[in-house]
């Protein structure tokens, strides 16, 4: 618990202090939310709900993409990631940890991503942003563990930036449909009781990738 | 340089994969509805059996090579995502083939044709992983946990997919079984093809597995070499 919350605490003290994932992130959210309001051409209104749905979902995963693995990233530079190996901590806690700071950055931009998101598709803000929340919350933290998995292989190899959208994607699959289904559900004005099966898929996939993220990161931070 | 066991399998492999195309084309009833197309339906089914059992082992042999370690888990590994990748290309193929005179499409997003879509794209970043970032036993490492994640996630991906399309009205009848097979022959074929298909993916998997043990005892060698050329620089 000590080690989680050392690591946890110099992840944020870095990024308070510099704070470049976080802004890029956001910067990169708004900019695909843009791209896609351009691309999809919505109507405004009611019916546009879905759209809005799969632009937030979008924005989310090609953001995260670059952002989440960020935790992982920085520590490449003066052999961190080593110093990081060789500490008596707990692989299980140090992943945790990056997982929570990678989580934390998502929150910040995702925050800003559906403030954008009800100015750019004129949406209210009342109970059905509310009722997006938890599909969010969920997806959020599921990408955050794979973005952390993969980054700590994509961050080592060869080309590894071209590997994680190609790793993350397809396994990022299933909390990606439900998100999807329960966004577009709640910004649609659907009750709680309709978003349930995917909610309960997505809290599927988020202990599936954090139970594997705390149980296989030792075998990745490995070095030979 | 083969020895005689893959001699054997190489001749009962041809022998079942000649009485299966046989019993294809010659001895199996058409099917009333779809006519001749269906028959390839013999070899769409035994294809993506090989494709799920090569990416079962590939898990497995992930899950033995962190457990146990040692090269020959990681070595079978990467054999059956190469073969497994072959067939889940040829179930994706010969389904296509299918779906047009029959559906009208090459393509719809059914949860089934998803679901072996998305096991394609997710294996091909397992190969793609491979294939950029060389051989060392860190990327062995890498792999394995691709492949045990992967494989865990598979479940997850079915469910999501088939509620995803359950929501939309089933404009397609998508069930094999629906349309039955009504005659004993038509069970005997598929019996047959498949089991020639699996003894096709043990060949494969024996000649592939041989040349990459081969491989990895090369690479053993060079390293042992190195570290004697080294040795005698300092003396």
């Amino acid at each position: 618990m000590a080690g989680f919350v050392a690591v946890l605490r110099k992840d944020l003290t870095l990024e308070l202090r510099g704070g470049e994932s976080t802004l890029a992130l956001v910067a990169l959210s708004i900019l695909i939310l843009i791209v896609m309001v351009f691309a999809l051409n919505p109507a405004g209104g009611a019916a546009d709900a879905p759209i809005a749905a799969g632009a937030l979902w979008v924005a989310m995963i090609f953001a995260g993409m670059a952002g989440a693995a960020r935790t992982v990233l920085a520590e490449r530079d003066n052999g961190c990631l080593r110093a990081l190996y060789l500490s008596p901590l707990d692989r299980g806690a140090i992943f945790l940890a990056k997982l929570a700071a990678a989580s934390i950055f998502m929150v910040v931009a995702e925050a800003a991503v559906v403030l954008m998101l009800v100015l750019f598709f004129n949406l209210d803000f009342d109970l059905r942003l509310v009722r997006m929340l938890p599909a969010l919350a969920l997806g959020l933290i599921g990408f955050a563990a794979l973005a952390t998995l993969l980054a700590a292989i994509s961050g080592r190899v060869h080309a590894g930036d071209l590997l994680m959208p190609l790793l993350a994607v397809p396994m990022y699959v299933p909390a990606l449909i439900a998100g999807v289904k329960a966004s577009a559900a709640a910004l649609g004005g659907a009750q709680w009781s309709a978003m349930g099966q995917w909610l309960r898929i997505m809290i599927a996939f988020d202990v599936l990738f954090v139970a594997a993220g705390f149980i296989l990161f030792e075998h990745l931070l490995g070095e030979d | 340089m083969a020895n005689t066991f893959t001699r054997t399998l190489a001749a009962l492999t041809g022998l079942l994969m000649f009485a299966a195309i046989y019993m294809t084309f010659v001895f199996v009833p058409t099917e009333a509805e779809q006519g001749i197309v269906q028959r390839i339906f013999y070899f769409h089914v035994p294809c993506a059996w090989v494709a799920f059992a090569a990416f079962g082992i590939v898990a497995i042999s992930g899950i033995f090579y962190l457990w146990l370690g040692g090269q020959i888990w990681d070595d079978l590994g990467y054999t059956c995502a190469e073969i497994g990748m072959v067939f889940c290309t040829l179930v994706l193929v010969t389904g296509s083939i299918w779906a047009r005179p029959i559906w009208g499409v090459w393509w719809t997003w059914d949860s089934r044709l998803t679901t072996t879509l998305i096991l394609w794209l997710l294996y091909g970043g397992y190969l793609m992983l491979r294939a950029m970032a060389g051989d060392s036993p860190q990327v062995a490492r890498f792999a394995a946990v691709i492949g045990i994640v992967a494989a865990a996630d598979v479940p997850v991906i079915v469910v999501s997919v088939r509620l995803w399309r359950t929501i939309h009205p089933a404009v397609l009848i998508t069930k094999q079984g629906q349309h039955g097979l009504t005659d004993p022959r038509m069970v005997a074929t598929l019996l047959v093809a498949l089991a020639a298909f699996t003894a096709l993916f043990a060949l494969l998997l024996l000649i592939r597995f041989a040349s990459l043990r081969t491989r990895s005892r090369l690479a053993a060698l060079e390293r042992e070499l190195n570290l004697i050329d080294a040795a005698a620089g300092d003396l």
